[in-house]
């Protein structure tokens, strides 16, 4: 079972322009900043949104397609959609809540409160079957929410940013609990974030969005390893850098030239992780190949390493102990030469 | 805001303040100076006046039966659809809140009048509504269903329709989210704007006199008695004892929906 996802549309200033491809058993996280169409993307999915041009399928189902006319209503689409804000109906309770689906679908009352009453066991919320939503906390809202959807049975599990509406405190346990309570779904499992830790702890792929645009797709790993957006090495604590290759030498996009140390040739993307980043205050002695004459341009203590912001050749960070910051004296700013060795950069084509 | 300067009022605001109270509470005051509380009993149970009563209670019940089947659909409309003409919509339905009730009956007159199209109509049907109890109920539905209207669409633009797209999403058909989600969660500014209906269509009394006359026993509702009685036999005391009790029901409709109508606005 796999749903795809080809969308085009236009939505305000928004311009929501990708393809998507979910199998099932597979928890997918679409992750972007905010105002990147994510929620646009599940709303279309789940026929709240209609599309200017496209198609939307899940397991061979047409949900919409713009070429033949099809448009299937929300209710006829077998799509489960936890809401960001979880969404669960305040003036019934919350038995009534999870057996509503099932009562949509024409599940007698008996059989649908005891199906529900058995969700509730599952997501350890027995107990607050006869009380209202507005009792449950946070996590006990989303659980029951997202038993709501799973008692349906859906073909597609829909998640909008699952731990938005939780305070801080609680996401640790409540990343795990989500885990668990989504690994038994066999359908296709697509959650939305813009917390790449939420992305890295639930998902097994991640499509990453970027102004209604896939710029990148990947394991966790891969992604935040070898970003191609800024955004990304931003939230990878990466410099990124662009150019082209050749003969051992990356010519940026501004001009400058590193040399690194790579066998790959034409355009190309690097990151310098920030702690690679050396500081003086005095050009260096010897011969380092890429020294970069730099000024401060800001100072971020971050616990036992201060994140120093550069203004050179391209903007960079670099990463030093509150020892040497202080050496340096970088919180007074002014000039220093940053150095990079060329094993230190990671290149990979574009 | 309340804060600091505003602490301390102006003594100048205090004078005209104070004759505002006074305007309000010295007619209700003499009102209740006026009550002939040894008869009191005896007239509250007299033919006459339970007649009038049992009457208001049909009529304004039957009124706000109207409002809710008819004002309902509308407010529906107008806060969660953009219908062309939707601002314009708007103001035709408030307008019976600033029209004299004088005029709504007379316009009803030349509506659904006997001779009118549709009057002929429903005479045909054998009904005649004009000085007629149903043509009261018509009166006071005409008057009180703004209020209705007004209520109700406020409650329902308060939330969007995100329940709606859930209960959609949980494959619930548009009837079924209408009745099951729609309908409850506005219940609150439903009842308190039906509570607003009944009170106006109980104490109406312009558009209904001039659209059903003034008939004890058909169309002679308490607000109309009240004036017969004070106007035409010179009875004073029945006329007070009937104001007398207007103005606890409103009093009690006030107390009791209180809350719920502060809570459906606020």
């Amino acid at each position: 079972m796999t749903l795809h996802a080809r969308v085009r549309t236009q939505l305000g200033t928004l311009g929501l322009d990708c393809d998507l491809s979910v199998d099932a058993g597979v928890t997918v996280a679409v992750l972007g900043p905010n105002g990147a169409g994510k929620t646009t993307l599940l709303r279309v999915i789940a026929g709240l949104v209609p599309v200017d041009e496209g198609r939307v399928e899940c397991d061979g189902a047409v949900f919409e397609d713009t070429a033949t006319g099809t448009w299937l209503t929300p209710e006829a689409r077998r799509v489960g959609f936890v809401f960001q804000d979880h969404g669960l109906f305040p003036h019934i309770s919350v038995l009534d809540n999870v057996a509503f689906g099932l009562r949509a679908r024409g599940v007698d009352r008996k059989t649908a409160n005891a199906k529900a009453h058995e969700w509730l066991e599952r997501v350890e919320l027995a107990t607050y079957a006869t009380s209202r939503p507005s009792v449950l906390s946070g996590g006990q809202s989303q659980r029951a929410a997202l038993a709501r959807v799973l008692v349906t049975e859906p073909q597609a599990l829909l998640l909008d940013e699952p731990l938005a509406a939780v305070d801080a405190s609680g996401r640790l346990e409540l990343r795990r609990a989500l885990r668990e309570h989504l690994s038994p779904f066999a359908g296709v499992r697509l959650i939305v974030t813009h917390d790449p830790l939420e992305a890295a702890s639930l998902a097994e792929r991640v499509v990453v969005l970027e102004e209604g645009r896939v710029t990148q797709e990947g394991t966790f790993g891969e992604v935040s390893a070898r970003p191609r957006s800024a955004w990304i090495a931003r939230m990878a604590g990466l410099n990124l850098l662009r150019g082209a290759v050749s003969d051992g030498t990356i010519l940026l996009d501004d001009g400058s030239r590193l040399t690194v140390a790579t066998d790959i040739r034409g355009p190309a993307l690097a990151t310098i992780h920030p702690r690679a980043v050396a500081l003086y205050r005095q050009a260096p002695e010897g011969s380092p190949r890429n020294v970069l004459r730099c000024n401060v341009a800001g100072v971020d203590p971050e616990g036992d390493r201060w994140r120093i912001r550069l203004d050179g050749p391209f903007p960079l960070v670099a990463e030093v102990t509150p020892a040497a910051a202080a050496d340096l004296r970088l919180a007074e700013g002014g000039e220093v030469f940053a150095v990079v060795k060329a094993t230190e950069i990671d290149v990979y084509s574009l | 805001m309340t804060r600091g300067v505003t602490r301390r009022p102006l003594v100048g605001l205090l004078i005209p303040a104070a004759v505002a109270v006074l305007f309000i509470a010295l007619p209700l005051i003499g009102l209740l100076v006026h009550v002939d509380w040894s008869n009191l009993p005896s007239q509250l149970v007299s033919g006459d006046v339970l007649t009038a009563l049992r009457l208001s209670l049909e009529c304004s019940i039957i009124a706000v039966a109207i409002s809710l089947v008819i004002g309902v659909p509308l407010a529906y409309l107008l806060a969660r659809t953009s219908i062309p003409g939707r601002r314009l919509l708007r103001g035709l339905v408030t307008l019976p809140l600033v029209l004299p009730p004088v005029v709504g009956g007379i316009a009803l007159q030349t509506a659904l009048g006997r001779t009118t199209p549709i009057g002929t109509v429903l005479d045909h049907f054998g009904i005649v509504l004009p000085f007629s109890t149903a043509g009261a109920a018509i009166a006071e539905a005409f008057v009180g269903f703004p209020f209705l209207v007004i209520t109700v669409e406020a409650g329902l633009r308060q939330r969007d329709d995100s329940f709606e797209e859930v209960a959609a999403t949980l494959g619930a058909r548009p009837w079924r989210r209408f009745w099951r989600v729609t309908m409850p969660l506005a219940a609150p500014s439903i009842a308190a704007g039906a509570a607003l209906c009944w009170a106006r269509a109980l104490g109406e009394f312009g558009a209904t006199i001039t659209f059903a006359g003034s008939f004890p026993g058909t169309t002679e509702t308490l607000p109309i008695a009240a004036y017969s009685s004070f106007e035409g036999s010179g009875q004073i005391g029945m006329a007070i004892t009937l104001s007398l009790l207007l103005l606890v029901i409103s009093v009690l409709v006030l107390v009791v929906l209180r809350d719920r109508w502060l809570g459906a606005l606020r």
